[in-house]
């Protein structure tokens, strides 16, 4: 199914305190494709994913899902199909990531055991004795790697990231470059808002988003 | 909507936060210390020589469990805040339903405990031992059934709000009114020896209140935190 659009946003414009960041955005997140965007401090990326994600509205235009408007999509298509990694691990802090991964994954409708969340932990780095640790003792690192592995066990086809590269050291970029790249090869569609020029390097489509709107700035 | 999905989720996220809160304790001890807190003011505030103090057990248990059940609703929210984790968790496959009951659900085992301690210490400073207990007992049950969905509701809906701290009681106490009247009545007619059928009125105006807010809250929780 590689190509195939499985987000579509048609002219989406957003207001963030009164004015707008975002006017007559188009964008397609096909399946097999990691797309990057990036821009300049305030130019409404993290807006633009939030509306990506149906966390918020937009003031015009829409967002399908499979071709349905996110705002009638059913909720569980949602919460299955689109994956968030925001600014944020997401990660209650007095839980251990193990604890966290098999939460979130059955709130998202893909229920894991406590051995298949520690293989997810493990693949993105994380040792089994801090993972089972309560996440309030994490370093912002290791709190990164446990919220990526929350993603992977959601087994959402769609992934918006914020910034993923957080707090994560060199090994922990060059693992999450790999993994973007495994998950986009697994079918997956996936919106990475970086300022890290390796991972934009990395992605098959590059824009950058400038006066609300979205520029081609290369491909690989 | 499934129902059993619903419910599978709602205990998941139960057994969590039951978890958060044994390994935090913070807002289990600081609402315990409240409540204990506010007993030995009335305590000491209202209790004379040769008084009867039967007469304050209604208004020194009710307003002790309302304001620390107001205490235990502004943490309600806190691990999800803290965590950066509201928008996922109301956003499940089941929708917000789970995070609204399994919210609800816990603010009723606060004060459910919080209940449990009060009770016997209000009845023991205040001399109502001989009081009957069993109809406070079901105005207590409805009367907190009642704050715990609609605070749960109202401290849901304030989470963006800039002072909510102050706002929560400002909004919340009004839309209480008629169960809190209610179950301070029932207290009050029971340790006076009162007529039943009073009291039975009373807990049938609790019923019907609890009623309307079970299944109001959490609809309008869900229209309310959508996008």
């Amino acid at each position: 199914m590689s190509g195939e659009v499985l987000l579509r946003a048609e002219g989406l414009a957003a207001a963030v305190d009164r004015r707008y960041v975002l006017l007559d955005l188009g964008l397609e997140l096909r399946a097999g494709e990691v797309t990057a965007i990036a821009g300049e401090n305030g130019a409404g990326k993290t807006t633009l994913l939030g509306l990506l994600a149906g966390e918020r509205a937009p003031d015009r235009g829409t967002v399908r899902l499979a071709g349905v408007a996110l705002a009638e999509a059913d909720p569980a298509a949602l919460a299955s199909r689109i994956g968030v990694l925001g600014h944020r691990p997401g990660l209650y802090l007095e839980l251990s990531a193990v604890e966290n991964v098999v939460l979130f994954a059955a709130l998202a409708g893909r229920p894991c055991t406590a051995a298949e969340a520690l293989a997810h932990l493990q693949s993105v780095g994380l040792a089994a004795a801090d993972a089972a640790r309560p996440v309030r003792h994490y370093s912002r690192g290791m709190a990164q790697r446990a919220a990526i592995a929350r993603l992977i066990a959601s087994g959402a086809t769609i992934w918006l990231l914020d910034e993923p590269s957080t707090g994560l050291d060199r090994q922990g970029c060059a693992t999450l470059r790999a993994l973007l790249r495994d998950a986009a090869d697994q079918g997956r569609a996936l919106c990475v808002v970086s300022h890290d020029p390796e991972l934009l390097a990395a992605a098959d489509r590059r824009l950058e988003l400038r006066g609300g709107q979205l520029h081609d700035a290369g491909g690989a | 909507m499934n129902p059993s999905l619903v419910l599978r989720l709602t205990w998941l996220l139960l057994k969590k936060d039951l978890r958060v809160a044994a390994r935090s304790r913070e807002t289990w001890v600081l609402v315990l210390l409240f409540a204990i807190l506010c007993v030995l003011v009335f305590a000491f505030g209202f209790l004379r020589e040769g008084g009867d103090g039967a007469e304050v057990v209604p208004g020194a248990l009710w307003v002790t469990l309302q304001f620390s059940a107001t205490v235990a609703l502004m943490r309600l929210f806190s691990a999800e805040e803290e965590a950066g984790a509201l928008t996922t968790v109301s956003r499940s496959v089941a929708g917000s339903a789970p995070l609204f009951f399994s919210k609800a659900l816990m603010q009723l085992i606060f004060t459910g405990g919080v209940t449990l301690t009060v009770l016997p210490l209000v009845l023991v400073f205040f001399g109502a031992t001989a009081m009957p207990i069993g109809p406070t007992l079901a105005a207590l049950l409805l009367g907190l059934l009642g704050q715990a969905v609609v605070g749960t509701l109202v401290a849901g809906l304030m989470l963006r709000v800039r002072q909510r701290d102050v706002l929560l009681p400002l909004v919340l106490y009004p839309i209480l009114a008629p169960t809190l009247i209610a179950g301070v009545k029932v207290t009050a007619i029971s340790a006076s020896g009162g007529d039943p059928e009073v009291i039975a009125t009373w807990l049938r105006l609790m019923v019907v209140f609890d009623a309307v807010f079970v299944l109001a809250c959490p609809w309008l929780y869900a229209r309310a935190s959508g996008p």
